[in-house]
Parts: C-alpha cells; structure tokens; sequence
C-alpha cells in the first residue's frame, strides 16, 4: 500500500490548488471544492467465523455532486486510510467531469484483508456497510461499483443487501455487477481499453505506428490484463509486467524482450493476480525486483497498479527511450516527478483520463438498468471508444493550444466544468 | 493476369481519422490487413481520376470515387478468432443460421469507435459492400457472390445508425460462407478456408426523394461485348444503363444496352411494342423508411423495388426518359407529352445533355491501359434535378473482364469434325456448354409456318416438362423465334422456352426471311447467357438432321420431337468472330 508519510489528500489538493491559480477561481469557490461535501465513517461488526465479533472500519467521501449523482469504487484494504479515500473522491469527480458524464465524485473503502477473510465474512462487511450507509447512498445519489480486492460479488451481496432495506428493485444503486445480473458488457473490459484506446491517440498524436513501440506496465490485474490485450491487437508489444507476490508479500517484474505472452502469463497467475515465478521463469522470462518496471527501455510506461509509484526518487530512473505514460492506476505520480515528467517533455496521460474508461462504462451500466435495456457488447464500447477519444482530443487540444502540460489540461477542463456546474446551482 | 495481395500501406492511401466527409482524404482504411478485390480496384482507379484525364468533363460531370472507408481482413481475422466462428461457418448449415450467429457475435474492439464516429457525423445512406481477398489473388470477378448491404443510416439517434452499420457488416462478413459463395468457390477450383473478407464503407451516389433514394442513372460498362448486335463488335464492349440502384442490372439483367461505338442505336428491339415491353419498369431505391420487418440477415432489408410511376412522381425521368406516342406510334425522347414512358435515356445518349458516353469511353480505355486487362466498371450517376448537368459520376466498383479464360479459339475445321450436330458463322455468346443432354427440335418433314401458333402452344408443354425436371436443352426450329408475325416463323414467347440453352434458328428454303439472330430475345439470351445459333439453308453449316434422326425420341407431338441422349452434347461459341458448334459424343 501507500507510504505512510504520503498523504495522497494533499497531493490532490495540491494539485487542485495549482488548476484554481490557472482558471483564476475565487475563495468561496476553492473552499468547496478542496475539500469534500460529504464524508461518512462507519464502524461495521461483523461476526466471524470462529464465533467472535470483529469491528471493521469504513468510509464513504462523496467529493461533490453538482453534475450529477456521485459514482465511485468502494475498496478492501488492510492499509486503507481516509485521507486516499477522500484523494480517490476528489479524483472522481475530475474524472467524470473531464469524460463528460452526468456524475459527482465519491470513493469508499473498508480497512480489511478479504485475503484472510471467508467469503461469509466479506459477504458480512458488504451488507453491514450497506446498513450504515443505505440512506445515503443510491441510483439518485450515490452509486458505488468495484475497486481495489472488491469483486462483482461483493457489488451483489450490497445490491441485495439495498434492494432488501428499500423493499423495491434498484438495479442502478450499484455498478460492476456480473452480466446477466444487471452488469453490463464490456464492463470488466473497460478500464485497460481505455487506458489503451488514449495511448492508440496518443501515439497518433506522437505520429508513432503502434507495432513500433514496446511498453511496460505495472500491475497484472484487470487494468493490466485487458490493457496488455488491446495493446497487442494494434500490434504494441509488452516487454515487462510486475505484479504483487502475496505469498512474498512483494511485487516482481516480469521481463521478456521478445514480448510477454498474456494468455501464457494469465495461465500461471493466481487469484490475487500474482504470477507463479518458478513457471514464468521455466517459460523464458527473466525475473527482476518490483520496481524494474519502471527502468525499462521502452516507448511507454503504463502504472497500472496503486498510488504513488512514480516518485521524485524513482522518476530519474526512467529511460529516455520512454515516450509516453498512460496512469492506468490513480494518482501513480507524485506532484515533484510530475515536474520531472513535464520537463522531460514526456507525454503523460493523467489518471483522470487514462482510466476513465471504467467509470464511463459503468455510468452505461446505470444507464442501462435505470431503463432495464441492455446493450450489445459492440454498442458499449463503440459508446466507450468515442467518449474517451472525444475527451483525449478536447484535452489534447486544449494542452496545444495553451501549451499546457496534458494532466494540467486535463484538470482545467474537470475543475471547469464542475466549477461551472455549481456556479449554475447557485452553490457559488 | 496474376498479381499480389493489395496492402494499403503499400499505396497511397491513409488511414481512417474518423473523419467520413470533412477529411482531406476520400478513401481511407481502417486496420493493417489487406483491402481485398474491389477495395483495390478502386484504389488503382484513383490514380485514374487523379491523373487530370476526366478533367476535361468538368463541370458537366464530376468524377469522383464515393467517399469510402475500407476495413480491412485484419478485422475479418479477429472478427472470426475472438468469436470462434469458424466451425459455424464451415458447418455447411443454412445461409440463415449462418448469418445469425455472426449477428450474435462481437465485433472487435479496435473497430467499434470507428465505426460509431463514422455514423455520428454521416447520416445518409451506406452501402456496405465486400472485397474479399480471392478476388484480389485470383484477379477474377466475383460479382455477386458475396453480399452487400445498403443501409439508410438516417435515424435520428447514433445508437440505431451504429447498430445498423454493425449488422450489415456483420451480414458481409457472414456472406463469405453462405451457399452461393461455395458453389463459386467449388467451380472455380478455390476453397473458402482461402478466404478473407474486407469490407467497404462508402456513400450510397444518388438524391433523396421522399421515402427513396436513388441514383437517376446506374450502369455498367464492359469493355467486351459477346452478345454484339448491328455494326458494333465485341471490342467496342457494351454499356447497360438503368434508373435506381444497379441491382436492376447486375441482379436482374434489365437494362438500356447499347455500344459505346453506338450510343444512338436502340437496342435490336422487334418492334416498338417490343421495346415497351422489355423496357424498365420497376427501379430499386434504398428505403428511407422503417423496413417492414426488422431483418438483419437479409441483404434487401433496406431495399425496395418501385413501379416506374413513383420515378415520375419523383420528377427524375426528365432525363433519362422517352415517351411512346400512340398517335403516331413514334418514341420521342423526354416526357414532355403523356404516354408509356421508355426508359432509353435518349435525352442523355442521343440529345447529349450530358457527355456521359465519351466519359465511359474515356475512362474505359483508361482503366484497361491503367489494369492491363479488359474492364467491367460499375457506376452511378446524380443528374442535377433541374438542368440535368452539373452530375456527379461515381464510380463504384471496377473488375477485370477475364475474357482471355473465356476464350475458345474454333478454326473452320472444328466447325466441319465429323461429330458436329450444327455450326455457324453467326452466333451470340461465349465459352463452352457440356450439360445439355436433351434436343427439342421442330420436325422439319412436319413444319408448316401456316401452323407455327399451335407449335408455340407445343413447345411450351416440353419446355415445361423440362424447367420441371431442371433439364437444360437445345432448342432447334425453323424462321424468327420470337416473331410476332406467325407467317416469319415460331411466335413464341421467351417463358414458352425458358429452359433453352442453346437455340437454333434456321431458315428454309420456302421460308427465307431474315433470321432474328436472337433479337427477339436478345435481352433474355445476354442476360441467361444463351448460346444463340443462326443457320442459313444454302450457307455452309448445316444440322445434321441425318444424326438426329437416328437418335431415340422420348416423346413426341404433332409437330416437334424430344431427343435424350445418354451423354452431354458440347456447345463452343468463339465470341469474338461469332463462330460457333455443337459436337455429340462420338459412338465408341
């Protein structure tokens, strides 16, 4: 998980901080939106399997909600703190408002290890925090969906758990749930093509064909997996993943010049997305501590994994060959190696962006059930390619035209429309 | 004429930037696989146009190639892989469970946003049409072998366009395994599993009328014509013309044909009630409005025939057009006065609004020099509603003509071996025969013109019969088949002889007329590639009635006999000198 001495609050109020200086936002206005409009903590008993109560803690941060019903992920963390919780908020919020969906920001989470937990206790912790939170929560006011350790079973079991308080059928309280419960196609697809889908612009952008360049990622999970695959099909290729070892309780990088295999690398990973070692190993790849990933001679870095990997210690340690880094993770890069990043002139495809592929998709989940039609996979990411090319261009052109770095652009578009969004409301 | 495979990097072209109409670039592709037959075509054919050669008919006619993206096999791989649809495909199953499990399946993931952006900013109808690889290596013509799919793309929400593009795409894709395609494949020696499909999207030419939209003028031209009539020869090639989408013409075989060489000369039609008779019609138009059944797997889902009074209330006849006036049982051309209309575009070939046949010259002669081979161009053309003229040409599709596989050489001495059942010097058609096992034939001791009505009537029996049992069989009689005048020869009508392959017409010495030599049924012997023989009693080729006479006849009735033999008779037709024979199989 994170460093302890990392507050990733203040980085995003950091950052938030520098985009009111460009757009120039008055007190009142800053005051709202550095911090957030609703935080909610809850204490959760829950009782074990050997007989005993055990108290977990949570939080639900609704960042702001002016453009819409908030929408964020609710995750499992055994070192999950609220100060990221309120970050991933306020992150949200940018996020929706710079695809342009109707939605607020909110995040949840719950300090827990679902890894040492049965599955009756996480089902436990999924409906108690569904009964600290039900009034507050909702398809008009607050939709959760899945993030970090949590699964589309846990979005059924606080699916039920809401439908039973309510006494009514709610499909579009909750998003990421399995297709053919209400989920929609395309859905566990979504992030890592969109991750893709900007880096395929990006590269247009840079006038590099795809089949040129070779990557590096960070992370083997969902993100990862499916970003790895498009990436392959427009003909990039792969060179190194690292993921998490649970049983080492580090992470390992995954190194192949060639060009990983993912259906082989798939085929050895456990249920934690760690990669067998002494499998891959066997199958020709040379194994590298966790951090190599981001030393690698490659064309493009995509962290894909947790917060604040790329740090004003490691960013140095990044090649010149590097062209592009797409966030596929939130809030990977901390304010002073973004400033490297910047004036290395790097094309950076911010977290807001990069990953927004997800959320988009999950507000067509919600649009979906609120009318109960649901979408042929080809309609929703045919839907999903177009609102986040849209969203790379309107960011690319802005950053062009004001010769702004590209996360600077793409937060100026955020912060504007939601500052905009308030100011219609009458809030400021 | 052997060639590689197309890859558009290899050329000029650029990739799609999801920009249909307002990019710089009119023909894009989509993906790193090969363009495919047509989609090639049209790319060599763009040098054409570039090349400044057509400019001298601006600003009467523009040329251009519709605005067209193609996407390329890669996606037709994936397409296949990622659904596993290749054991469906290959399961010999019905066309429709075929095409829908491809409407059951994704479409991959690279080409989605394409796709949607494509419709978000085009809202008139597209064509979507398919170039498959074989017709690249091959460098044949697969005309209409595989589908295509014209969709209105006009509603009002994206999500119904988008939906709509995807199905047809997915009904092409679907099509490159349906039973017309292996039949195809099977005949000309080639397998599906060769088989790669690339699909093109391009901007349906023609003007919206209320609920249809069309091109006033479809056509193709070839650059060989086996079926030459009048003063024109085969190398003059032919020109088909017709009102609404080409279907009409390359489905239908209805058409305005003439030579390029003879742009006033009216096709060898008997009579003006004959050219009443046979001209157009009915026209296809694309639908603008809800099908009547929502069906994805069906190629006219969008399509729809009209009677030619729906072209009149249109007003787009003005130009093509030409009206029977029964006061002085003359045709003149426009629609200035009430009457039967004919669909001969006289205003166009003989008033020369528009220089539209020197354009078909031109860019014949072009296209062959620019192939290397001899040409079949499909086109369309939207006359400017008032004035005729600006018109926008465009051009479609362009396929090698494979005349030289086509070709059969017959010296005078093959036309006088010693098992020739006929031949003449005066033959329509081209290639070669051997499925014809049955001989209708007019007993030629038992002719009498006086009674060639009753033979009419006798002959559409057998002809019957034979439809029925799906019996090709040669047809042999004395005078102008197809006369309206019975003391000519045999007044039939062409449905009374359906099932004729090969006709034979020959004269007599007490009835000498001028043979037809198929112009009767000339659009019937182009269209169902008739082998048409016409024989003069003094000239020297004749049948050889002593053979058929010893043959064992099956049945017979007053006038006329059938003869079933046990093996194939072979018919030869050399197009290009109009020489033709029919060999029986030599007793052993």
């Amino acid at each position: 998980m994170t460093d302890k001495s990392f507050n990733p609050f203040e980085m995003a109020q950091t950052q938030f901080d520098s985009i009111a200086d460009k757009l120039d936002l008055d007190e009142g206005t800053r005051e709202l939106l550095r911090y957030n409009q609703r935080e909610y903590h809850v204490s959760i008993p829950v009782r074990m399997d050997d007989g005993t109560v055990k108290v977990f803690r949570g939080f639900r941060v609704q960042h702001n909600d002016s453009r819409g019903p908030a929408k964020g992920g609710i995750r499992f963390h055994p070192m999950e703190t609220i100060n990221t919780v309120r970050a991933l908020a306020m992150w949200m919020t940018w996020k929706c408002a710079v695809v342009d969906i109707p939605l607020g920001g909110a995040k949840g989470g719950v300090i827990c290890d679902p890894h040492n937990l049965s599955a009756r206790e996480q089902e436990g912790i999924c409906r108690g925090w569904i009964r600290q939170l039900s009034r507050d929560l909702g398809p008009l006011n607050d939709v959760p969906a899945p993030d970090v350790m949590t699964t589309p079973q846990h979005m059924l079991w606080m699916l039920d758990e809401f439908e039973t308080i309510r006494g009514s059928k709610l499909p579009g309280f909750i998003t990421g749930k399995p297709v053919g419960m209400g989920g929609s196609m395309g859905r566990t697809e979504a992030t890592g093509y969109g991750v893709i889908f900007n880096v395929r612009e990006a590269l247009k952008e840079l006038k590099i064909p795809p089949a040129d360049t070779t990557a590096s990622i960070q992370g083997f999970g969902n993100v990862a997996q499916y970003a790895i695959e498009l990436y392959n099909q427009i003909w990039g290729k792969v060179v190194c993943v690292s993921c998490w070892d649970q049983k080492d309780q580090i992470s390992y990088s995954f190194k192949k010049l060639d060009g990983i295999d993912l259906v082989e690398l798939k085929g050895i990973t456990d249920r934690f997305g760690g990669i067998d070692k002494k499998k891959a190993e066997k199958s020709g790849y040379e194994i590298l501590p966790g951090d190599a990933w981001i030393e690698q001679e490659v064309d493009i870095l995509i962290p894909a994994a947790l917060e604040n990997q790329i740090t004003g210690e490691n960013v140095g340690r990044i090649s010149d060959k590097v062209k592009i880094i797409a966030e596929g993770a939130n809030g990977p890069t901390t304010p002073d190696a973004d400033k490297e990043i910047s004036s290395r002139k790097i094309f950076m495809i911010p977290d807001l962006l990069a990953n927004a592929g997800g959320v988009t998709c999950s507000y067509f989940e919600q649009v979906q059930c609120n009318m109960n039609y649901f979408w042929e996979k080809d309609e929703v990411l045919g839907k999903l390619d177009t609102k986040i090319t849209n969203a790379f261009n309107a960011v690319n052109g802005l950053a062009k035209s004001k010769k702004l770095y590209m996360r600077d652009a793409a937060y100026v578009i955020a912060v504007g429309r939601v500052v905009e969004a308030c100011r219609e409301r009458g809030w400021v | 004429m052997a060639r590689n495979k197309y890859s558009p990097h290899q050329g000029s072209l650029v990739p799609f930037d999801r920009d249909f109409f307002s990019s710089a670039h009119r023909f894009t592709y989509i993906g790193k696989g090969e363009l495919g037959g047509k989609a090639h075509g049209l790319a060599e054919i763009k040098g054409v146009i570039e090349s400044g050669i057509i400019d001298r008919f601006s600003p009467d006619i523009s040329v251009t190639i519709p605005t067209l993206t193609v996407i390329t096999t890669e996606y037709f791989d994936l397409f296949m892989k990622q659904n596993d649809l290749y054991d469906i495909a290959y399961s010999g199953q019905s066309d429709d469970l075929i095409a829908h499990a491809f409407q059951n399946a994704h479409m991959p993931v690279q080409i989605v946003g394409d796709l949607r952006a494509l419709v978000q900013q085009v809202h008139t109808p597209l064509a979507v049409r398919s170039s498959s690889m074989l017709e690249d290596a091959m460098f044949e013509p697969f005309a209409s072998v595989y589908g295509t799919k014209m969709i209105p793309n006009n509603q009002p929400d994206v999500d119904s366009r988008f939906r709509k593009l995807v199905e047809a795409v997915k009904y092409v894709y679907a099509s490159t395994f349906f039973k017309a395609a292996g039949n195809y494949m099977k005949a000309t020696h080639h397998s599906t599993l060769d088989e790669k499909m690339a699909v093109i999207i391009q901007e349906v030419v023609g003007s919206r009328w209320g609920e249809r939209f069309y091109p006033q003028v479809s056509g193709v031209v070839r650059s060989y014509n086996f079926y030459p009539f009048g003063n024109a020869s085969p190398e003059d090639g032919v020109v088909d013309l017709a009102l609404g989408l080409g279907r009409m013409i390359v489905d239908e075989g209805v058409a305005w044909s003439y030579s390029p060489s003879f742009p006033k000369a009216c096709p060898p039609f008997n009579s003006v009630s004959d050219m009443l008779k046979n001209t157009q019609t009915r026209f296809w138009a694309v639908n603008m409005q809800a099908p009547e059944a929502y069906n994805p797997i069906d190629e006219i889902e969008y399509m729809e025939k009209f009677d030619l009074a729906a072209a009149e209330y249109d007003g787009s006849l003005a130009f093509i057009a030409s009206t029977f006036d029964s006061q002085d049982g003359r045709i003149s051309a426009g629609i200035g006065v009430k009457g039967p209309r004919v669909i001969d575009f006289a205003p166009i070939l003989k008033s020369r609004m528009i220089p539209l046949n020197e354009l078909l010259e031109t860019l014949l002669k072009t296209s062959e020099d620019r192939l290397g081979t001899r040409v079949e161009i499909e086109f369309a053309v939207r006359l400017d509603r008032k004035e005729c003229s600006p018109a926008e040409f465009g051009f479609l599709q362009i396929r090698p003509m494979v005349v030289a596989e086509a070709e059969v050489d017959l010296s005078h001495d093959d036309l006088r071996a010693d098992n020739v059942l006929a031949a003449s010097e005066t033959v329509l058609g081209n290639g070669v025969l051997d499925t014809v096992k049955d001989i209708v034939f007019v007993d030629p001791e038992r002719f009498d013109v006086s009674r060639s009505r009753e033979i009419a009537e006798e002959l559409e029996k057998f002809n019957e019969t034979l439809v029925g049992s799906n019996r090709p069989y040669l047809l042999i009689g004395f005078g102008r088949w197809g006369t309206s005048d019975p003391s000519c020869g045999i007044p039939v009508a062409f449905d009374q002889i359906s099932g004729a392959k090969v006709i034979i017409e020959s004269s007599l010495p007490n009835l000498t007329f001028q043979l037809s030599q198929g112009s009767h049924f000339f659009h019937n012997v182009t269209s169902f590639k008739i082998f048409y023989f016409s024989l003069h009693h003094r000239g020297e080729y004749d049948v050889n009635w002593e053979w058929l006479k010893k043959q064992k006849v099956v049945s017979a009735t007053e006038h006329l006999k059938h003869v079933e033999l046990a093996s194939a008779l072979t018919a030869k037709v050399d197009g290009r000198n109009g020489r033709g024979v029919i060999y029986y199989e030599k007793e052993e």
